[in-house]
């Protein structure tokens, strides 16, 4: 699934260009009433500030009505936040910066969720079974470790992982696996390790594995991992609705910092996360800013995993 | 009947009765389901990645109490009902358009043989392009899948007029529109029916995995939020609810089918028999 996923995506890029702008969004901020607005997220614990953010109204108290549509990943988002289907979208920053790269005109409005900064602590991290002889990151090179997208955040992260700790990050074979997957590929003896963020974490730990690495952890401090992001032609075409949107997210974000039992329970209306489990899994933070700092690591880690050739300008991402 | 065949003579009495077919179905069911239930439990698999099937009848029972589970499946429906009425009418129209004018069919072969071999998933940022993640770039696919499907039957059934019956009508002076439906129609309906059976499953199958890799609203959407929530049974229950899906719409296809050709030789036969 996720390489039909990747081909999509590839295939995407190549048809953006023959798009033409054509399909129209949500509607402007201008006129009376609620301006309607489109964001495509995917169903996961990192996107609950925004949820959470609709049912405090306050995307309403800035005038707008908020509209979800739920995509299985990055494949689906890029290309509706480009085209103009949704004004937009929730990814991870290296895909970002990928993207960027490439020429596509992606510019972020709203952080979207963060490390926690504690080492074993984090809502992700890298997982190995009992018995294991991977004790540390360092252990990793010459191991088969699943990810969920190659050439993407989670591999470069490890890859930091495996460099804080001392070892040979370039020795690592990398497969790639969807996280539901990845638990029953451990088990099976497929693959040495895996990358998994929650709820597969918590479960991984409670059955029995055993966390080596917390790679966003150890990439950057307070990694902003994730966010909300639009095109350049709606950022320049709507301002007024970009503004209000990102104000909107930083309070939904705010208020998702200070309220963590309001976001475990807001994931039961749009996950089926077993609510005995919801009570245990490690929240993301939800920086209310984008760290830019951690943007210019991932950057720099995609250069040296060779992932892009050169960096693109941070500053021409950020708003 | 029974007794009729019982009092006929001794030794058909003695024969035993054949089990009938619905019987035969409902056990082969019962026997999956006892491999479902035996198998996490005696170990085989582990429970955690492929619950028993009882674990998964009473997730299914708690998702059937939400109104998400009604939506998704209403939703669901609908796409596929949609996508296969207008790959129908589609299909049929050129079909019999393409296949009865023996040039337009000339010209057009290889480019229906080339277009049809192209899975419709390779479509998905096309659709996504034209249409986010809403349920009509899921459409497209379903469209785009079964119309093939329905029109190369149509194109058989249009070749497979007796030419003699199409010269007759034509030296009768008939209009193409009496023609189409005196001469070409009753010959290709069983093939319009084979179409549509075949398209009806065919339009399912890319309706679910639309929503499964798109994330348009249905089933199948709920399917990759049960994975990503790594809430195993209710994922399985939901796979579950597809497959009964589908047997019911290939029980209607039958049924439809048996009702529009009653007339036909091989229903006929199938009726007797």
């Amino acid at each position: 699934m996720i390489r039909i996923r990747a081909a999509a995506a590839a295939a995407a890029c190549a048809l953006l260009l023959a798009a033409c702008g054509s399909g129209g969004g949500g509607a402007d901020a201008s006129g009376d009433g609620p301006a309607s607005v489109k964001v495509s997220v995917i169903p996961i614990v990192d996107v609950a500030p925004i949820y959470l953010g609709r049912q405090q109204g306050f995307f309403a108290e800035q005038g707008l009505k908020l509209e979800l549509a739920s995509a299985q990943g990055g494949a689906a988002i890029v290309p509706a936040v480009v085209s103009g289907q949704v004004d937009f979208g929730f990814s991870n920053y290296t895909s970002l910066i990928l993207a960027r790269s490439k020429g596509l005109p992606l510019k972020v409005v709203a952080p979207g969720a963060g490390s926690t900064g504690v080492k074993g602590r984090d809502f992700g991290g890298v997982v190995v079974k009992t018995g294991s002889p991977v004790r540390s990151a360092k252990d990793l090179a010459g191991k088969r470790v699943a990810v969920n997208t190659l050439n993407n955040i989670n591999d470069t992260t490890v890859r930091a992982s495996i460099r804080a700790a001392g070892g040979d990050a370039e020795n690592v074979r990398f497969t790639e696996l969807a996280f539901p997957d990845m638990l029953a590929a451990l088990d099976k003896g497929n693959v040495d390790a895996v990358q998994v963020v929650e709820p597969f974490l918590t479960t991984a730990l409670k059955n029995g594995g055993r966390l080596v690495a917390s790679n966003y952890v150890d990439t950057a401090p307070d990694l902003t991992v994730a966010g909300y992001f639009t095109s350049q032609k709606t950022a320049a075409a709507k301002p007024e609705l970009v503004k209000r949107f990102a104000a909107a997210m930083r309070k939904s974000l705010g208020y998702a910092a200070d309220n963590p039992d309001a976001v475990r329970k807001v994931l039961g209306t749009y996950t089926k996360i077993d609510p005995a489990l919801t009570s245990s899994l490690t929240l993301p933070t939800y920086p209310a800013q984008v760290n830019a700092a951690s943007l210019k690591t991932l950057s720099a880690l995609a250069v040296q995993d060779g992932l892009i050739k050169t960096a693109p300008d941070v500053k021409d991402l950020l708003p | 009947m029974t007794s009729a065949v019982a009092t006929g003579s001794g030794r058909e009495g003695r024969r035993r009765r054949p089990v009938p077919a619905w019987a035969l179905g409902l056990a082969g069911l019962a026997c999956l389901m006892a491999v479902a239930e035996a198998a996490p439990r005696a170990g085989l698999v582990k429970e955690r990645f492929l619950p028993p099937f009882s674990a998964m009848v009473s997730a299914l029972a708690g998702q059937a109490g939400t109104p998400v589970f009604w939506r998704a499946l209403l939703e669901t429906l609908r796409g596929w009902a949609i996508g296969l009425a207008v790959a129908m009418a589609a299909g049929v129209v050129l079909g019999i358009l393409i296949g009865g004018v023996p040039f337009v069919r000339a010209a057009l072969a290889s480019t229906i043989e080339f277009l049809r071999p192209i899975p419709s998933v390779a479509l998905i940022p096309l659709a996504v392009l034209l249409y986010g993640t809403e349920m009509r770039s899921t459409l497209l696919l379903v469209v785009y899948a079964s119309f093939w499907q329905i029109l190369v039957q149509v194109l058989y059934g249009v070749q497979d007029v007796d030419p003699i019956a199409r010269e007759t009508a034509r030296s009768y002076r008939f209009g193409p529109l009496s023609q189409v439906r005196t001469v070409i129609w009753p010959t290709a309906l069983p093939y319009v029916v084979t179409g549509f059976r075949l398209g009806a499953a065919v339009a399912l199958i890319l309706e679910i995995t639309g929503e499964l890799v798109i994330g348009s609203p249905g089933l199948g959407r709920q399917i990759a939020v049960a994975q990503g929530s790594g809430a195993v049974a209710s994922m399985y229950a939901l796979v579950i609810v597809v497959g009964l899906v589908g047997v019911v719409v290939n029980v209607l296809a039958r049924a439809t089918e048996r009702r529009v050709l009653r007339w036909h030789p091989s229903i006929r036969r199938e009726v007797v028999s």
